[in-house]
């Protein structure tokens, strides 16, 4: 059954599209080449890629859409048109686009758009602009709560329909990183490093520390503490009554450069919480549990963003991740013996004992989490595998020779 | 002599190289990305040897590429 409210999922390799779609996604986002905000930080797909990405969509009902999102040079123009035509004849959902070229031509070859965040939508008017070619709305992230209900209401009033015919949707992001810049135009890395944020080359030096120095003497002022044009990432879960109170259909989870296991945490939370909302048992004390499971992947600490009105931006006091588990690689996938359904690993590095936590990610697997009840080396029960042997495991579904094993440990404090 | 080297298919067609040397970068409008002009292909690489002359404005090419996949040797 389709539920009313959409979560849209990161896909930035197969792994994490099959992860994001097994953890209850309705939606996943996708770039391909190079025309696309993570042509550096991910392994883009290319245009070969779109019809299975398709055929996946289909077969597991969830919309595919495709982030062209860059700014654009004559250059461009004809590889963005056929990348158009390529989504268009594959059957991908939508194109999430900014720049007017890309909107203009998917209007003109009857391609859903989505008006990307990267175009900083704020108020009404411009939505009402955009209706002319897209049905969904990406609002900007620097809008309150209010102004987001604001608009919703005004939708429904002015009766502002997009070229589907139906009311535009609006859509936020409601969880992952947040650029220090508004709507993300950031040009701090193309001044450094010549890097375009707005190519999808930002390099992120907004995310280290800085030194501050007098003109004057040249004394040096190490700016302590805090990293401060490193933003927290932003966290709705427990809030997001409020969000879709406001009238928000779509809710969005940034991260296509982050890896399986980010993506499939984050997809359950958030899965969870939308049900918990439209069933009418989202409670304070599963919020906690879910913000917990949360901080167990990639993060930098949590903010709300601006959406309940803060007045300045919540800053990072490291560099990196502060999650609070790490993953170890340890094995590869042998073979699958279906009947017991057992899956056969070779042990490539570490040691794996019984009660250790588990991830098992790949290309079709996508991703699975185990706690090792029982280990065997030749058909014989053991306690603890080391480096080149194989063994077996019971796995509740089939893992593949393309499948990774990892161990779960808890990151030192 | 020099010898320019590019890794082609991680350029993501920002113009970069083409500013600095317009005579041996060029954005081909197939694909987007910047073909190295009399490159030659051998697993990925592209790579041509050409005049020291050339040097100054490829090593500009290869400073502002944003994804690094440029390298230039002397010899």
């Amino acid at each position: 059954m389709t539920r009313t409210i959409e979560l849209m999922s990161p896909a930035g390799s197969y792994e994490s599209l099959m992860a994001a779609i097994k953890a209850g996604c309705n939606s996943v986002y996708f770039g391909i080449e190079q025309l696309n905000m993570r042509a550096r930080s991910s392994n883009n797909f290319t245009l070969e890629d779109l019809k299975h990405i398709a055929n996946i969509g289909r077969e597991n009902q969830v919309k595919t859409y495709l982030t062209l999102n860059t700014i654009l040079y004559d250059h461009d123009i004809s590889l963005m048109k056929r990348i158009v035509d390529e989504a268009k004849t594959c059957g991908i959902t939508a194109i999430i686009a900014s720049d007017h070229a890309v909107m203009n031509y998917a209007k003109k070859i009857g391609m859903e758009i989505h008006v990307s965040t990267q175009s900083n939508v704020s108020n009404i008017d411009t939505v009402e602009f955009y209706a002319n070619y897209a049905d969904v709305a990406v609002l900007a992230r620097e809008l309150s709560l209010k102004q987001v209900a604001d608009i919703s209401k005004e939708i429904k009033r002015r009766n502002i329909i997009g070229p589907s015919g139906k009311l535009i949707e609006l859509e936020i992001f409601a969880h992952g990183a947040l650029c220090m810049a508004v709507s993300g135009k950031c040009y701090l890395s193309l001044h450094s490093h010549f890097a375009s944020a707005n190519r999808g080359a930002c390099i992120q030096n907004c995310r280290r520390s800085y030194i501050v120095t007098d003109k004057e003497e040249g004394i040096e002022f190490e700016v302590d503490n805090e990293f401060i044009m490193s933003a927290k990432d932003l966290c709705t879960i427990d809030f997001i009554d409020k969000i879709l109170d406001a009238g928000v259909k779509v809710l969005k989870i940034e991260g296509r450069g982050r890896s399986v296991d980010y993506v499939h945490t984050v997809t359950n939370c958030y899965n969870a919480a939308i049900n918990s909302y439209l069933e009418d048992t989202y409670t304070k004390e599963k919020t906690e549990l879910w913000k917990t499971q949360l901080a167990t992947v990639f993060n930098r600490g949590f903010w709300d963003g601006y959406y309940l009105g803060r007045k300045m931006g919540e800053w990072c006091d490291e560099n990196g991740s502060k999650s609070s588990k790490r993953k170890i690689y340890l094995a590869k996938g042998i073979h699958y013996f279906d009947k017991a359904n057992v899956g056969e690993f070779k042990c490539e590095s570490h040691s794996l004992s019984l009660g250790d936590e588990i991830m098992i990610s790949g290309p079709t697997t996508g991703y699975l989490e185990l706690t090792i009840s029982e280990l065997r080396v030749n058909g014989q029960a053991i306690e603890k595998v080391v480096k080149g042997q194989s063994f077996t495991i019971h796995t509740p579904e089939r893992i593949r020779p393309s499948d990774k094993l990892y161990k779960l440990v808890p990151e030192a404090s | 002599m020099i010898r320019i080297i590019q890794q082609r298919v991680k350029c993501i067609g920002c113009n970069a190289c083409v500013e600095a040397a317009d005579y041996r970068w060029r954005i081909s409008t197939k694909d987007g990305k910047c073909t190295l002009v009399g490159g030659i292909e051998k697993r990925g690489f592209f790579s041509v040897i050409v005049n020291h002359h050339e040097l100054n404005d490829n090593l500009k090419a290869a400073q502002n590429c944003p994804v690094n996949i440029i390298k230039i040797h002397e010899f």
